[in-house]
């Protein structure tokens, strides 16, 4: 049966019966459209929760409580893992400050890859530093500038300063740090701790006593980043087992998951019931289709079409409503797109609702599918239709 | 190219039984054939016979366009069937049997669009010839009887089939134009030199329209059932 045939038959059948595919398309715009907004309800608020979790280096940070004595090969071991995004050893607390004027600034050892730089130039050697957002402000420190900072330490009661000039390379946004802190490169961070243990460093010049020959250094922390949101669950299980108490965001994420999770159980329960009616309404929309167009049906039957040729003309009508269906959805859903971010949207970039392509794409072939499916199970009595029916013609 | 020999059809059983038996019927092309009798008396069954639609229950012989039609309903090949149907045969319905979402032109080509035909002129020629030119771009709702009745002979003959059936073509139509309808039918199918097979209560109407006319004659038999036979060229 020739395929062009029957679609431009069904076509010209379906427009003139413009009415009543008025009424078919309209039907199915009443199910797709208000789940189209449901669900991109669902996913604009999941998702710009998600990003927000995303956009804030610290949801994926892991931090080690109480002390440890970790190895540089360990944490460089955990930064090749494929779950972790960024790890750096990080020395004592307690000798990782430094005074500027009178301000005293947290150190933290900082690498390329560091998700707190994002995009920032990293400082290498030991004469460069970014400084936090906070700490610049209080300094009136820029980029380029050079601040004198000294190390204080005390030997036998007495106390000794050394000083060495440091070179702002950038400073942070705020929201990557919120308190008053430079990032430097680790073996900044070692020496300052080797002054502040009395032992010299020859780098910066420094006197004390001399670093024992294959001495090991240990490491009481790591600033460890996981690549992605739902690695930070499995990396904080691989640290409970290793006996490692550490301190996530775990929770919060959880929370979004588990909201994620419940809306689209109440998404796919309404879609699931909604389009359970939209099939009946199909069904019987086809089922009184036949036995509407039994005389037509019953003369192309006597021309020479076949029963497969008849279904599918039941089927193609079906077709087209959902096609029309699908694209008025898709423009209501676009309107109520923009009135609820226009509406409830507070931050640029974010979506109280939002679909991506592959959604419409999804909702396209659900509805056409679903169209198909019911159609040709209520057109399948086109099977009993009798070419004699034709030749009666009464 | 039609050849039928004891060709027997029955429905039904006891009183409520109704059977049908041709002895012979053998066409050639371009002769044409009336069929008469009472309402009720197997007229129709006799074209569903001839139409392939219907199988019969015995068959001696019944050939069509050299192709054994016993053979193909006792293989149950109903694509070869359906094939014969749309390529060799051309359907005149009471009520013309339009479909009434295309429009004059588009019901003509229809028969030639289901074999892949071209619009060699054809259609036009014929609307010409049967004139309904001026009617080609309307529904046939916005036709009269006598217009859709043309109509469908148009598109009946518009594929060249070898036989042409009609099932009471003029039986809704006013003595003028059931003549007129009648004349332009034959006419139409003598060009072609397709079989006619014409089943009217109109016996009159079918002998001035120069048909060979058969009646099927019908007869109680003892267990209640009605037997009707296709009686020769009377």
């Amino acid at each position: 049966m020739r395929l062009g045939l029957v679609a431009s038959l069904a076509w010209q059948d379906y427009r003139n019966d413009a009415w009543l595919s008025a009424c078919a398309v309209l039907a199915l715009v009443a199910v797709v459209a208000p789940l189209l907004v449901l669900f991109g309800l669902k996913f604009g608020l999941v998702s710009s929760l998600t990003e927000r979790l995303e956009n804030d280096p610290a949801t994926r940070e892991i931090i080690p409580l109480g002390g440890g004595r970790f190895s540089r090969a360990f944490v460089e071991q955990l930064g090749q893992r494929g779950d972790v995004a960024f790890a750096i050893p990080r020395t004592r607390q307690i000798a990782a400050t430094a005074q500027v004027g009178t301000l005293t600034l947290e150190m933290l050892p900082t690498a390329p890859g560091d998700p707190l730089l994002n995009g920032l130039p990293v400082p290498q050697g030991l004469a460069q530093i970014v400084l936090s957002h906070t700490a610049a402000e209080k300094l009136a420190a820029r980029p380029g500038d050079w601040l004198e900072t000294g190390f204080a330490r005390q030997v036998a009661g007495r106390v000794e300063t050394r000083r060495t000039r440091l070179q702002v390379l950038a400073v942070l946004p705020l929201e990557a740090f919120a308190r008053d802190g430079l990032f430097a490169e680790l073996s900044l961070l070692e020496a300052v701790e080797d002054y502040r243990d009395g032992r010299a460093v020859p780098a910066l010049g420094w006197d004390g006593d001399a670093v024992g020959a294959g001495e090991q250094r240990v490491y009481p922390a790591f600033r460890l980043y996981a690549r992605n949101l739902t690695d930070v669950e499995p990396l904080r299980v691989f640290f409970a087992g290793q006996n490692l108490l550490v301190a996530t965001q775990a929770l919060s994420i959880a929370q979004v998951q588990s909201l994620s999770r419940n809306l689209s159980i109440v998404f796919w329960i309404i879609a699931g019931l909604a389009l359970a009616g939209a099939f009946a309404a199909i069904f019987a929309g086809a089922l009184a289709a036949v036995a509407r167009k039994r005389r037509e049906l019953s003369v192309l039957r006597l021309l020479g079409f076949s029963t497969a040729a008849l279904l599918l003309f039941v089927v193609l009508q079906a077709l087209y409503s959902a096609g029309l269906a699908a694209v008025f959805s898709a423009g209501l859903y676009g309107l109520a797109e923009a009135g609820l971010n226009q509406l409830f949207v507070q931050v640029p970039g974010e979506h109280a609702s939002h679909l991506l392509a592959r959604h419409y794409g999804l909702a396209l072939v659900a509805v056409l599918g679903v169209s198909a499916v019911a159609a040709a199970c209520g057109g399948w009595r086109v099977a009993r239709i009798q070419a004699s029916e034709g030749i009666r013609d009464v | 190219m039609l050849n039928l020999n004891a060709v027997h059809k029955s429905r039904g059983v006891g009183a409520q039984r109704y059977s049908l038996v041709i002895p012979a019927l053998h066409l050639r092309a371009g002769e044409q054939v009336a069929i008469v009798g009472p309402s009720g008396c197997g007229k129709s069954t006799l074209l569903d016979l001839l139409a392939l639609v219907l199988a019969p229950d015995q068959v001696d012989r019944f050939e069509f366009n050299q192709t054994d039609i016993g053979g193909l309903w006792r293989a149950d090949r109903q694509t070869a069937l359906a094939e014969l149907r749309s390529r060799h045969l051309g359907y005149v319905l009471q009520t013309g049997g339009l479909l009434g979402f295309l429009d004059v032109r588009s019901n003509i080509a229809l028969s030639r669009q289901l074999l892949g035909l071209k619009d060699d002129g054809s259609v036009a020629r014929l609307a010409e010839q049967l004139e309904i030119s001026d009617q080609l771009a309307k529904k046939p709702a916005a036709l009269s009887v006598g217009q859709r009745q043309r109509v469908s002979c148009a598109r009946a003959l518009a594929h060249a089939p070898q036989l042409v059936l009609a099932d009471e073509p003029t039986a809704s139509l006013d003595p003028l134009n059931a003549e007129r309808v009648m004349q332009a039918l034959l006419a139409r199918a003598r060009e072609h030199r397709a079989a006619c097979v014409i089943a009217t209560h109109d016996e009159p109407l079918a002998r001035a329209s120069g048909l060979q006319v058969r009646r099927i004659a019908c007869r109680r038999d003892t267990d209640g059932g009605i037997t009707a036979t296709l009686g020769e060229v009377c």
